[in-house]
């Protein structure tokens, strides 16, 4: 699983989750996408079940880039713990992400078997996602305006 | 390449409240500059603007901006979009001259089947989707064309093996690989290549 090799502080802040996403909005590597449409916390585990799920899929052939990385630690205190003495102990880590941000990408494969891996990866997120091409790939760039 | 005419009105009011009522009303906040011109704060119907970025120029297209009286020949520089809606929010409008040479982005599309890699189960990877290209505007293409059908495992295509149209010539290193066919995962591209090596170290 995907995790700071070291970190400059053990545990963080929860933080706010406003907004949309600042970068990573365009699919830039592969061919198709996946793109956030909710704000949340999307675990180690759930970027490599999300991974599985796609690469299972596809068999052989095929190129997975994984644009986000785990890097916040979350906390929990030990069950039927009291209150007090500090935080808790770091459990897992989680990717930040904001509705926008493009999650994996996906290149090789034809649009069809791409959507059916994507969509499994999507059932594999705490987040709603959609599937998205490319600007480009397979027709011309359309702009779109409200 | 004929120009597309667009309306454009002069922008009083600045900042993102006012852009957030001008989108809500159909209309996208854009500004216009170069070539001398001072720049000017407008904005445009977003129904008309679609029609002028979707045509079959794409969006380099050469439009001719009517701003309160004053036409000018232009072309959408740098469009921003919502992340999610991917909704118009912002356009810059390059003022430009029919006799000189603009740089623009133009996508970079495969074409053909490469049955050479995908038979052996391996894949083509494409670098480079858009390349900075030098041309007059009328010039400038809707996207440049590599053929990928006779491509085979190992292979790749630069930026100098693109044809290119008369008049455009690439600003970019030419010898940037455009496109890569990998073998299948858990191969090498030169499987001959280790026994070889093995037999010159002993």
């Amino acid at each position: 699983m995907l995790m700071p090799r070291k970190v400059k502080h053990r545990k963080q802040h929860r933080g706010r989750l406003t907004g949309a996403a600042k970068g990573g909005q365009t699919v830039d590597f592969g061919d198709y996408g996946i793109q956030a449409l909710e704000p949340g916390w999307i675990t180690a585990r759930q970027i490599e079940a999300a991974r599985i799920a796609m690469t299972r899929y596809v068999r052989r052939g095929g190129k997975v880039w994984i644009r986000v990385f785990p890097d916040k630690p979350v906390t929990e205190k030990p069950a039927e713990t009291r209150m007090g003495s500090g935080k808790g102990n770091p459990e897992r880590w989680v990717a930040v992400v904001r509705p926008g941000r493009i999650l994996f990408e996906l290149a090789g494969v034809d649009e069809q078997l791409a959507r059916g891996a994507m969509e499994r990866a999507i059932q594999k997120l705490p987040i709603k996602a959609r599937f998205v091409v490319r600007a480009g790939v397979g027709s011309e760039p359309e702009v779109q305006v409200q | 390449m004929a120009e597309i005419p667009l309306v454009a009105a002069v922008r009083e009011e600045r900042g993102s409240r006012s852009s957030r009522r001008l989108l809500h009303a159909g209309h996208v906040p854009a500004v216009v500059y170069g070539h001398g011109v001072e720049p000017v704060a407008v904005s445009v119907n977003a129904r008309a603007l679609r029609g002028a970025l979707t045509s079959e120029a794409g969006v380099n297209a050469l439009l001719d901006l009517d701003v309160a009286g004053a036409h000018h020949l232009v072309i959408a520089r740098e469009l921003q979009r919502h992340p999610v809606r991917q909704t118009l929010s912002h356009v810059d409008f390059q003022v430009v001259s029919r006799d000189e040479v603009v740089s623009a982005e133009v996508a970079v599309n495969l074409t053909g089947e490469p049955l050479g890699v995908t038979r052996a189960g391996g894949t083509v990877e494409h670098l480079v989707l858009s390349v900075q290209v030098k041309a007059k505007p009328a010039d400038i293409p809707t996207h440049l064309d590599v053929d990928v059908a006779a491509l085979e495992i190992g292979d790749s295509l630069q930026l100098g093996d693109i044809a290119l149209p008369s008049g455009v010539s690439i600003d970019a290193d030419l010898e940037t690989a455009v496109v890569v066919a990998h073998p299948p995962r858990g191969e090498s591209a030169e499987p001959a290549s280790a026994p070889a090596e093995a037999a010159a170290e002993s």
